[in-house]
């Protein structure tokens, strides 16, 4: 298995950082892509941060109530060694598993 | 996928072994930099990182960084710097990272990389392989998904070849490496962890097409990652009774038209898929050569079934402009229902 970390993003407006208010997921917490990682505050507002990738959480970069600069490490997944680094995911063995919709006939002249 | 290996010329001997298409690359990488001292690899994180999809894991490691480096993120100088070192005696083996990169390098790629032998009369061969991970069906962002094969086939001077499955990988990507012409090496990204037997010793021949699957009532024609899906619904048809023949491209530029009508002249019907859009398609080209050599045996017109008439969708969206398993049975539909007049 390898290590996926991924930085707290830039939140815009020049923002330097952000206060993680609740994290919504702990370390061995398996998640789905775009489930909500961490509830954090900024000088502007609260937002929630959606997760970039499906996978078993291995760290977490800060506490509740701890101060986080962007770029730093929020989070960190653990990810198979094969899908380290890809942009996109590893599609599925069974992916379009056929379902049969259509009806076919051998040709008359066989 | 069922093959039939034949020895071919330079074969060695039978050694089976389990891979990915990824690792048969990366072997077959590995095996040409071992055999040929003039053999570069390099592109955008092919070193230190081993590549995104890591078909090039441990090269740099094993063969060092004068062999195998890193380059700025600038597909044009990448490519450049592949047609001076072709010039100086070396044979490249670039790699653009997606698909959608190979646009910036397309200048290179068309008025230099296929041209030099021609403009050299003969005197400057340019024995460069260009891998591009390629195709959709892992949900990338745009301009990671795109099926750029047309472009490349339609320019003199180019060979175009795409693998399907691991064993092909290994083998295709040898040959191609040591071709004296450049070669446009299309990995389809959606196979890369898709594990297969592949016989590092024997080749079975690495020219033109291959009849993946034999049968009687159509002919299938496909190439990269749609070999798969189209062998899925032979597999389907034939619990209806229909007798599908699955026939793999492989090179895109020459195409292999002996094979194609040999095939489709026994079937007299064929569908063609591919991800790429529609119009002005390879599948337009092969239909054409087919209806050219076989009009008055053929029982229906050619079909296709292809991707849509808009920009490669990225994200999920993908999934409908991808030939699906049942989209390719209404295609085989189509030919089998089809009535003169």
């Amino acid at each position: 298995m390898a290590e996926q970390s991924f930085p707290l993003p830039d939140l815009g407006e020049g923002l330097e950082d952000a206060v993680i208010l609740e994290w919504h997921v702990g370390v061995g917490d398996l998640v789905e892509r775009n489930d909500v990682l961490v509830e954090v505050e900024t000088t502007k507002s609260a937002l929630e941060l959606p997760s970039p990738l499906s996978g078993v959480v291995s760290r977490l970069g800060a506490e509740e109530g701890e101060t986080v600069r962007v770029g730093d490490a929020l989070i960190t997944f653990e990810v198979p060694e094969e899908s380290a680094g890809i942009v996109g995911r590893v599609p599925a063995v069974d992916a379009d598993v056929p379902v049969k919709r259509v009806t076919l006939r051998p040709p008359e002249d066989d | 996928m069922t093959t039939t290996l034949r020895p071919a010329p330079g074969d060695t001997g039978s050694t089976v072994e389990i891979l990915s298409v990824q690792q048969a690359l990366n072997r077959a990488l590995a095996d040409e930099l071992d055999a040929d001292p003039r053999v570069l690899v390099f592109g955008e994180d092919v070193g230190v990182l081993g590549g995104v999809f890591r078909v090039t894991d441990g090269l740099q490691a094993r063969f060092g960084s004068d062999r195998v480096f890193d380059t700025p993120l600038a597909e044009s100088a990448i490519l450049g710097t592949a047609v001076g070192l072709a010039i100086a005696g070396f044979r490249p083996v670039p790699e653009v990272q997606f698909d959608g990169f190979a646009y910036p390098a397309f200048d290179q790629i068309v008025s230099q990389v296929a041209r030099y032998r021609y403009r050299s009369r003969g005197r400057l061969p340019m024995p460069i392989t260009l891998r591009v991970p390629s195709y959709g069906g892992i949900r990338a962002p745009e301009l990671h998904g795109e099926s750029t094969e047309a472009f490349w086939a339609h320019v003199a001077g180019l060979k175009v070849v795409s693998p399907a499955d691991a064993h092909d990988a290994y083998h295709l990507l040898r040959a191609s490496i040591r071709s004296p012409d450049p070669v446009i090496f299309l990995e389809p990204k959606s196979r890369y962890w898709q594990k297969g037997p592949v016989d590092l010793g024997n080749s079975g021949g690495a020219d033109g097409a291959r009849i993946v699957r034999p049968g009687r009532h159509l002919t299938i024609l496909s190439w990269g990652a749609m070999v798969d899906r189209s062998l899925k619904a032979a597999e389907v048809a034939a619990e209806d009774g229909v007798d599908t023949e699955v026939v793999d491209l492989r090179w895109l530029s020459p195409i292999d038209t002996a094979t194609i009508v040999e095939s489709v002249g026994r079937t007299r019907r064929a569908v063609v898929v591919h991800e790429a859009a529609r119009t002005a398609g390879l599948g337009a080209e092969v239909a054409t050569r087919i209806s050219e050599r076989l009009f008055d045996t053929l029982r229906a017109p050619v079909q296709r079934v292809t991707g849509y008439d808009v920009p490669t969708p990225s994200g999920a969206l993908e999934d409908e402009q991808i030939p699906s398993v049942h989209r390719i049975l209404l295609g085989m539909q189509r030919v089998l229902e089809y009535r003169r007049g």
